[in-house]
């Protein structure tokens, strides 16, 4: 037993000594701090860590290769200004100059590195002249200009097939598709006129008619958005907001009309408000070009200029 | 009186309010000065390294020499002596299917059974005490060399309901049956176990040995190493980790005799026990406290020998999962409530004026480290550790510590996992073989278990020492809460 506590009281000393001898290293390593064991002194030195996607890259620090390969920390560098560069096979290589402080790190860690040939692939057949990417669904809706019908397919262009038919009378270049928030509807428009197809034929009948076409010879459309219920539209012309149900019988509501042409729209459609650039008139009665924000479905339709007068021009 | 009230109560604040200084003050730190936050978690984490390469070179040589003497033939080395066995079984509401193994473990030993005096120390309150005693009596009463079945009264005055209490009554009532057949006191070792403690087949050999080798047999305990073989390969991994770590910490502990204490079943000079007036029959750590109240007794001058034998206990565990943590954690809070030794001893040292100073610094230090370690070490690593990169801001994920932290706290925990490799090849030696019920493949899970070890410390590393800290500094003091132990979960 005396023998073992001789020797547990040498592995206790041993172990104060590598704690006491280790620590200064430890914590200067920590703090940023370079041991010259010539001169006995710590040196201020900064780090530089390098990730990229994806990784193995090259690093040349000033020119020199070094050892790692990326992910990597490049420690104990004097404070200065160092060059980058980041090297890998098949993908543009990526330099920067960077300027390494005192006890402080530079962070390279999100450096992307581009294939020098992409990975491209086609994935539509035949002419597409407009598509809408359905990410919840993992579909894709085409506008086949020489069919002058809709296809949809899977986000890899596999199961390709017809939805429905481009309605007669619809004139081209069209501007836009949007699906309907219940992914039943499809909109399209041009600056005249508003195109809406069923995506399953069969619902047409709830409706009660097929692809219809809402004209507006006397103005220009400039966005159209659909309404959280999915069946009334928001349209944004040259002259006014107005709000259509997805019906050709049924006359626009009209809600604001537009001094100027409308521009920077965007639609909440969780709380169905419009935001868009206008110049309307204040309560103090002068006008103001401002962003507005148009509460669609509240009790009271209430236009709110939420920049106030003064902050910006009249 | 309200002196002695007033430092009792200090001395009870101390260790959790240290503990809980320490967590509040790094906490703070993390947020208001993150670099020294990172300053001390680091040199907390080297020391940490540093700690675990030392403990488990202990707990390498404690192992070596558990398995150079345990199967050693104590008895046949041993000189003649008159020396006599008294066993304690404090028994609080364990059946018989706990007890049987027991007392099948005491039949089984290498040791002359007429030397054996066991005493089943049951309690009152318990309904079916009779029935089992009379059970026990009729099956190993004509075996030994005396048996006694005592039956603690319950609400007597001054007491808790501890199982202190319960041994103190017990070896009261031997003291009775040792005298009347012309015993001396100085001639008996004392024994109190757990009442699920299977010993070694060598340990009353062992025992005998150390007490009539040992220089000072009279002011000394003797503590064998602590294995919860009895269900191991029927245990749930969770509480099969817990209990090997437990018994390769006492391992550890064996080898640090200037901190050694005894812990759980262990055995003594019954002289001194009586000298000492028993084990303190209000307070719940008993096994280590008795320890305390030799070394006070006799002004420091009393040690703990190890004996390189084992005696094997169950592991603690129920019919589920979340039971079982339940049970694993009340049961760790229980050890931890030994905490309550620290203003015991204090109290101690306080009154007393033949200690030498150093002696009563070093081990009223040991002692409370012990347990402000036991509260702080897995809240500093697993939750102050990241708090610096979390909370420290922009400013601090640009410094160089900002960054090296974490490459330190991830070095610390690969460093772990090396130790944990040692561990895991020390925890097969030690394990019983294989039933022939449990499949090979048991073998495989208790390896892969290993990776449990990070949600282990999470729930049982601090939290149970920091909670029975907590409780005495608020003096809401706790009653004895036993493990209810089985050896199979129907």
């Amino acid at each position: 037993m005396l023998n073992e506590q001789r020797i547990r009281g040498f592995l206790f000393y041993l172990s104060v000594v590598a704690f006491f001898a280790g620590l200064p290293f430890i914590l200067s390593f920590a703090l940023g701090y370079k041991f010259n064991p010539r001169t006995f002194k710590f040196t201020q030195t900064g780090l530089i860590s390098i990730k990229t996607h994806p990784q193995g890259a090259r690093i040349y620090l000033d020119s020199k290769l070094q050892d790692d390969k990326t992910p990597a920390t490049i420690q104990e560098l004097l404070p200065g200004d160092y060059s980058i560069r980041l090297e890998l096979d098949d993908y543009y290589s990526w330099a920067m100059q960077v300027s390494v402080e005192p006890r402080k790190v530079v962070r390279l860690e999100k450096v992307i590195l581009f294939p020098v040939r992409p990975n491209i692939k086609q994935i539509n057949q035949g002419a597409i002249i407009a598509f809408y990417v359905d990410k919840e669904r993992n579909r894709i809706y085409y506008l086949n200009k020489s069919e002058n019908a809709f296809f949809v397919s899977d986000m890899e262009g596999e199961k390709f097939e017809l939805l429905n038919n481009l309605p007669q009378g619809f004139n081209y270049p069209l501007k836009e598709l949007k699906i309907s928030p219940d992914r039943e509807k499809m909109l399209f428009f041009n600056d005249r006129q508003v195109g809406i197809v069923y995506l399953r034929p069969e619902k047409s009948l709830l409706y009660g008619q097929a692809p219809l076409i809402l004209n507006y010879p006397n103005q220009r459309i400039a966005n159209i958005f659909w309404h959280s219920d999915s069946h009334h539209l928001i349209v944004v012309t040259d002259k006014n907001i107005a709000v259509i149900e997805a019906n050709e019988r049924i006359n626009p509501v009209n809600l604001v009309n537009l001094n100027k042409m409308a521009s920077g729209f965007f639609y909440d459609i969780d709380k169905d408000m419009l935001y868009f650039r206008d110049l309307q008139r204040g309560a103090d009665g002068l006008t103001y070009e401002n962003v507005y924000k148009l509460e669609i479905t509240g009790k009271n339709t209430v236009l709110n200029n939420i920049i106030r007068p003064g902050q910006n021009d009249k | 009186m309200i002196n002695n009230i007033f430092r009792k109560r200090t001395l009870e604040i101390i260790p959790g309010l240290t503990s809980w200084g320490i967590i509040f003050t790094l906490v703070l730190l993390a947020f208001i000065h993150p670099v020294a936050c990172a300053v001390i978690i680091i040199v907390f984490d080297f020391y940490w390294i540093i700690r675990t390469i030392y403990l488990t070179t202990l707990l390498l040589m404690a192992h070596n020499k558990l398995y150079r003497e345990r199967s050693k033939d104590w008895l046949g080395i041993c000189p003649e002596n008159n020396l006599y066995h008294l066993i304690v079984f404090p028994v609080y509401n364990e059946g018989l299917d706990i007890l049987r193994p027991s007392l099948d473990a005491l039949k089984n030993c290498n040791y002359p059974k007429e030397k054996l005096i066991v005493t089943l120390a049951f309690e009152e309150r318990n309904p079916q005490a009779g029935d089992h005693a009379r059970a026990l009596e009729s099956e190993f009463g004509k075996i030994f060399g005396g048996y006694v079945s005592t039956f603690h009264p319950d609400g007597l005055p001054g007491e808790k309901r501890t199982k202190g209490a319960n041994a103190t009554w017990a070896a009261k009532k031997a003291k009775e049956f040792l005298n009347s057949r012309g015993i001396e006191d100085e001639n008996v070792i004392i024994s109190c176990f757990d009442a699920d403690t299977c010993v070694d087949k060598e340990y009353f050999g062992c025992l005998t040995y150390h007490f009539i080798k040992s220089p000072s047999p009279h002011r000394s305990s003797y503590q064998p190493m602590p294995v919860y073989n009895n269900n191991i390969w029927q245990a749930p991994s969770f509480a099969r980790l817990v209990e090997i770590s437990s018994s390769f910490c006492q391992m550890i502990e064996s080898m640090r005799l200037e901190k050694f204490v005894t812990f759980s079943s262990h055995s003594m000079s019954f002289k001194t026990l009586v000298g000492i007036d028993y084990w303190p029959v209000d307070m719940v750590s008993d096994d280590s406290v008795i320890y305390w109240k030799a070394f006070l007794f006799y002004k420091g001058d009393y040690r703990v020998v190890p004996l390189y034998t084992t005696v094997s206990m169950d592991v603690a565990y129920a019919d589920n999962f979340f039971k079982t943590i339940k049970m694993q954690y009340k049961q760790k809070r229980r050890w931890a409530w030994g905490v309550e030794n620290f203003p015991f001893l204090m109290n101690g040292f306080l009154n007393d004026k033949d200690i030498p100073l150093i002696k009563k610094i070093r081990r009223g230090f040991h002692l409370l480290e012990s347990h402000v370690t036991w509260a702080i070490w897995a809240v500093i690593l697993v939750v102050i550790g990241p708090l610096p990169i979390i909370f420290g801001g922009v400013f601090f994920n640009q410094m160089a510590i900002g960054f090296n932290l974490s490459k330190i706290t991830g070095l610390l925990f690969n460093f772990t996992l090396f130790t944990s490799i040692v561990w895991i090849v020390l925890s097969r030696i030690i394990l019983p073989p294989r039933p022939k019920d449990v499949s090979w493949l048991k073998n495989i899970v208790m390896i892969m278990e290993w990776f449990l070890v990070p949600f282990i410390i999470l729930i049982l590393g601090s939290t149970p020492a920091l909670d029975a800290q907590t409780h005495m500094a608020f003096g809401k003091y706790m009653e004895f809460n036993p493990t209810a132990k089985s050896k199979k979960v129907v």
